[in-house]
């Protein structure tokens, strides 16, 4: 269990180092059951940093979404770092844009936050409503809900996201500090949503698709939302060569989802930000499970646990398999 | 010339009949027609033969009557004709790269033979490059220095004769050979046909050419490990294997390898193992340099680390005190211009075929080993004298002797369906010295066909025959000792006369089997090296098998001899001057054009991963400090010289940054669109 | 889908093998299909992947892939770039429900003309099972 008054004042400490330009975190939610990100670049605000199981953003993305200022001439640049909270999925995110030279490592200070998992805010309002509740917790295998001054106890499985319960790396795998003991493993990864997936015909997969993506109203949250999508201008806003047009129809909908998955096969890492985001209940990591399980079981490789390893699609084996080539 | 503007494209089409080849098949007029009505197109033409002179020009005069600024030929495919019309449009005073093709005889008039599925094919492929040529840029092609010296690798004839020609002509040859001594399989033989010149009379010069020559640094015992670099400056690192001998101090005296322990104990690879040498040996009398080598893995000091009571008899008795132990492998580092690979062949190897008894019987030999029996320098002195003891004594003389043809060629059995193009003959010489040195013999060729094509060889074939050896169509299936008696030599060949289709069975105490030629056991290690392509059969594939015999895909690399397939001295000697001839034309002109189609980097788009990085093969990308706006982030930069626009950088690109020039994603969108339309 | 339908296949054929195959195809007269229309690019380390996508949204029925054998690459490595890219495009397809006998690749030498004719009659067999290509057609009053 987390001591706030100790986060605080770490975090406060953190914040008022001379080389720290802002650190990253969570603070309450001003409704149901998700926190807010917070950006503190005030020691006075380290105070409002909160870690509990509605902490689900990945702060990660932050980092690499900070827009940098044009310099004015006779100046220079902000090169002062960033400190983030991570839980151990969000860290994944970090080992990943460290593959992918997003930044120097030494650029951010990680404040890694052991975690036994965060609600979904789907399950919680299918549970509870329209509600914000006063207080969550988790207590053993229970996760505590305080509600209009009641409390309610829910198997975890209730309420919390499904990449927690088959969760691998409670723990963050790259972290200057811990802030917490760290926690016990307890998840495995079967992919048995894939396998489920993929028993059906082609012509079912696509109807099933072609109705979650009829409801895309191309919003780009997830990929806003995504710590893995950085560049500086996304193909599919490009009009030099033009991929994907804006009509919102199942033509350019499922170009743009095959493209955003395409983009993110062997990198993707499992945050479910996009599908946290959607505003219309798409559920995009079918799209991505698809794809790390292709990859863990042709290539042998996962995204964002090995700083050292070679980013997938720019690396080959010779003995690589190519069943389906003639 | 205004060029790369966002003017308004005006676009010749040119549709060529290529005699009948198109225009019996397409209809060409409506071809012609279609494509006057597409967007940008100012000029839609015919032509019987758009290569010919009379059909550049016609373009050239567009270009300059009707400011034609983007040319499509709807033609033969761009492998073909693609440079003779960038050559056009750069006479007109148009950048070259303002060229589309499309290929409406190879994939059209000649693969489909309906009129009217080929007419609306050739107007598609025609409309795509329309698309295409709209988006095309003007590239500038740029030259680099080649550097003036060449690097040969292996000594055999070929590589001799290119290292002498190159030096000829007055530039820096790096000689290297992976053996103690230059001469390669060449210097094994011994006598030539048709000619019956002594192999090594005329090859010694040579070797004693390449080792005097100025401009020839000659590295034998020594290997190419690494190649890197491009056409025009290339970086070689080659290991000189530790002799143990000190190279300037050994003269060749030979006093050490007469008193090495292992003298005469050694299976002597030169004479194909049946000559013995010692550890410290020269390969052959006349070897080239004349300096001797230990070898490591026999040699009982370094192999064991003791030799003797006293020590090492060769430390011992060397004069100038050559022998070194404490010698060590060393790293040379070479700039060079050219490449040309002479590596050269292996003999069939006879584990592939046991029934023919190789090595299980005495009197079994391979051709090669043959040549060793009856060369003047070989382990009996010439004479052809099979079955002496360890002391060399004894042993007899054959009095039947049988040649079987195409052992390991024209055989789907052992994989090689190609004909080895010199065993037909070098039995037929072989037949001709047994007859020389055995009047009395009988002698017997079992063959599948006899192939005298070159120049002299009928007329020696026939002098062979009229020397009373029989020649026997029909390929032997097997061959074995026809009695286990103790001195008895006699083989039995089972074969079928195939003219007559009569089962027989030969007698004979020597066999020598026509042995092809293979792709060395160690050919990977230079396709690895310089990633060079096989042919089917194995060996290194041309750029062209017809019009470029001697060139590889790899520009500078070079080909000579029988490492691009079986053939003759003659053959081999002319492949090696054709290949000094194209690394003169490089070296002599003093500069190469670069790949002007290489990929370009878009800055501001780059987010720095480094992807393009690491899949360049080339090591053409790194990632360089961009100043944006006053921040400093990494992106991708090419270096032009190094790049070969292969484009893979390009599809690893996530943001579509890097790009390569005439395939940018830009330009291959739009034909996807045109093709992509079902009809 | 009634037996006429012709799929209209795009092919994407690296310059250096395949290209040189269907070439060496034309050169010693070998018919096939003319269902596949080719775009040549240097290398099949070259295809970017939303290629297919894009072909498949353009209108294409199928599409094929095609380079130097593993090895062989005039490049060196273009092709096991590729075939890495690939084997995970063309599941990703399968997996929105794109028939997996659109999807095709093949390693097809300069000296393959045979090949490459068996090639394209495999790829216009399996295309033509999967029936014309619907699900994400592009619309010409798309934007």
């Amino acid at each position: 269990m987390v001591d706030l008054k100790e986060l605080q004042d770490k975090a406060k400490e953190v914040i008022s180092r001379d080389d720290v330009r802002r650190l990253i975190g969570w603070q309450r939610g001003t409704y149901g059951f998700e926190s807010a990100p917070i950006v503190v670049t005030d020691a006075s605000d380290a105070d409002k940093l909160i870690f509990d199981p509605t902490c689900v953003q990945n702060p990660a993305s932050f980092i690499t979404l900070e827009e940098k200022r044009p310099v004015p001439r006779g100046q220079e640049p902000d090169t002062r770092k960033v400190a983030v909270m991570v839980k151990g999925c969000d860290s994944r995110a970090i080992v990943q844009q460290l593959v992918e030279k997003a930044y120097p490592r030494e650029n951010v200070i990680v404040m890694g936050m052991p975690c036994r998992g965060v609600i979904d805010r789907r399950k919680a309002a299918a549970l509870f409503g329209d509600v914000t509740p006063d207080e969550v917790k988790l207590d053993g295998d229970k996760v505590v809900v305080s509600l209009n001054s009641e409390t309610k106890e829910l198997a975890r499985g209730d309420i919390l996201a499904d990449k927690c319960m088959r969760c691998r790396y409670p723990n963050p795998l790259v972290s200057d500090e811990l802030m917490t003991e760290e926690v016990e493993k307890w998840g495995a990864d079967e992919f048995a949503d894939v396998d489920e997936f993929e028993k059906m015909s082609p012509a079912d997969k696509w109807k099933f698709w072609e109705e979650q993506f009829s409801k895309c109203i191309r919003c780009y949250s997830c990929r806003n939302v995504c710590p893995m999508c950085y560049c500086v201008e996304c193909v599919v806003a490009k009009l030099k060569p033009q991929w994907t047009r804006r009509s919102t129809d199942i033509s350019e909908n499922a170009a743009y989802h095959v493209q955003r998955a395409w983009h993110l096969s062997g990198r993707c890492i499992e945050c479910m930000e996009c599908q946290r985001v959607c505003p219309v209940d798409i559920p995009i990591m079918t799209l991505n499970r698809k794809m790390t399980r292709d990859v863990k079981e042709m290539f042998d490789y996962e995204p964002g646990v090995d700083v050292e390893a070679e980013p997938l699609l720019a690396c080959y084996n010779p003995q690589d398999p190519e069943d389906y080539i003639m | 010339m205004e060029e790369n503007l966002n003017y308004k494209p005006k676009i010749g089409v040119y549709v060529c009949h290529c005699g009948i080849n198109i225009g019996s098949v397409v209809d060409v007029p409506a071809v012609v027609e279609f494509a006057s009505k597409l967007p940008g197109v100012a000029v839609s033409r015919e032509y019987t033969y758009m290569c010919s002179d009379p059909g550049q020009n016609l373009i050239k005069e567009d270009i300059k009557n009707e400011n034609l600024n983007r040319v499509i030929v709807a033609s033969c495919s761009p492998r073909m004709h693609e440079p003779t019309f960038r050559k056009t449009l750069k006479e007109a005073g148009l950048n070259p790269y303002f060229l589309e093709m499309a290929n409406i005889r190879e994939q059209v008039s000649w693969v489909h033979p309906d009129r009217d599925e080929a007419t609306a094919k050739a107007s598609k492929l025609i409309e795509a490059a329309v698309a295409k040529a709209l988006l095309l840029e003007a590239l500038e092609e740029k030259e680099v220095d080649v550097i003036p010296s060449c690097l040969v690798i292996g000594a055999g004839i070929a590589g001799i004769q290119a290292s002498l020609d190159i030096a000829d002509a007055g530039f820096k040859v790096y000689l290297v050979e992976k053996t103690p001594s230059v001469g390669g399989h060449m210097a094994q033989l011994d006598k030539t046909f048709p000619t019956l010149d002594c192999s090594a009379c005329i090859l010694t010069p040579k070797m004693v050419d390449v080792a005097n020559h100025p401009n020839i640094e000659l590295m034998t015992y020594s290997q190419l490990e690494e190649i890197s670099g491009y056409v025009g400056n290339f970086k070689a690192k080659i290991r000189k294997k530790a002799r143990y001998v000190d190279f300037h101090k050994c003269t060749g005296c030979g006093v050490c390898a007469e008193n090495c322990r292992l003298a005469g104990r050694v299976p002597n690879e030169f004479d194909e193992l049946i000559g013995m040498r010692g550890a410290i040996y020269l390969p052959f009398p006349q070897a080239v340099p004349a300096k001797y080598t230990i070898d490591p893995k026999r040699c009982l000091q370094l192999s064991k680390g003791k030799c003797g009571k006293e020590g090492p008899a060769c430390v011992a008795v060397c004069g100038p005190g050559a022998v070194n132990f404490e010698q060590e492998d060393e790293m040379v580092e070479i700039e060079i211009g050219t490449v040309i690979v002479a590596s050269g062949y292996d003999v069939f190897p006879m584990e592939k075929k046991p029934e023919y008894g190789w090595k299980e019987n005495e009197n079994v030999l391979t051709g090669l080993e043959f040549e060793r029996l009856v060369s003047a320098s070989g382990p009996t002195g010439g004479k052809p004298i099979l079955g002496r003891d360890k002391k060399g004594e004894g042993g007899y003389e054959p009095k039947k002797v049988a040649f079987i043809h195409c052992v390991g060629s024209r055989d789907k059995s052992v994989g090689n369906e190609y004909c080895s193009r010199v065993c037909c003959m070098y039995l037929a010489k072989q037949a001709h010295l047994i007859r020389d040195k055995l009047p009395d013999a009988e002698i017997n060729v079992f063959y599948m066909d006899v192939r005298a094509f070159g120049k002299g060889f009928e007329e020696f074939y026939d002098r062979v025959r009229r020397e009373g050896v029989r020649y026997v169509r029909g390929n032997p299936s097997e061959i074995y000792k026809k009695s286990g008696e103790e001195g008895d030599h006699t083989m039995v060949i089972k074969v079928e006369d195939t003219l007559t289709s009569t089962p027989l069975e030969y007698e004979a105490d020597l066999v020598v089997l026509g042995v092809g030629l293979e792709p060395r056991k160690d050919i990977r290690e230079i396709i690895d090296l310089f990633k060079l392509s096989q042919s089917t059969d194995g060996f290194f594939l041309e750029a062209h098998p017809k019009l470029r015999p001697v060139d590889t895909a790899s520009d500078g690399v070079f080909l000579a001899g029988c490492c691009q397939g079986p053939k003759d001295i003659p053959d081999t000697v002319a492949q090696a001057k054709g290949a000094a001839s194209s690394a003169l034309i490089l070296m002599a002109y003093g500069k190469v054009k670069v790949e002007a189609q290489v990929s370009v980097v878009s800055p501001d788009e780059c987010r720095g991963c480094g992807f393009c990085v690491e899949v360049c093969p080339f090591g053409a990308i790194e990632l360089v400090d961009e100043n944006r706006m006053g921040n400093i982030v990494k992106v991708a930069f090419v270096n032009e010289a190094l790049c070969k626009g292969c484009g893979s950088c390009a599809a690893a690109c996530l943001s579509g940054a890097i790009q390569p020039r005439s395939f940018k994603d830009e330009q291959i969108l739009p034909q996807i669109a045109v093709l992509g339309v079902r009809p | 889908m009634s037996e006429e339908f012709e799929p209209n296949i795009v092919a994407f054929l690296c310059n250096w093998c395949s290209y040189a195959g269907a070439d060496l195809a034309g050169t010693s007269r070998t018919q096939y299909l003319p269902n596949i229309k080719i775009i040549r690019v240097m290398c099949s380390g070259r295809v970017n992947p939303l290629f297919l996508l894009n072909a498949l949204q353009q209108g294409a029925d199928g599409v094929l892939i095609s380079g130097c054998h593993p090895g062989d690459c005039h490049y060196l490595e273009g092709n096991f770039y590729a075939r890495r890219r690939f084997m995970l495009m063309h599941k990703l397809l399968e997996h929105v429900g794109v028939d997996p006998g659109r999807v095709n690749m093949s390693w097809v030498s300069a000296s393959e003309g045979v090949k490459f004719k068996d090639v394209i009659e495999e790829v216009v067999t399996s295309v033509k099972e999967a029936g014309p290509m619907d699900q994400f057609r592009r619309r010409q009053l798309n934007w």
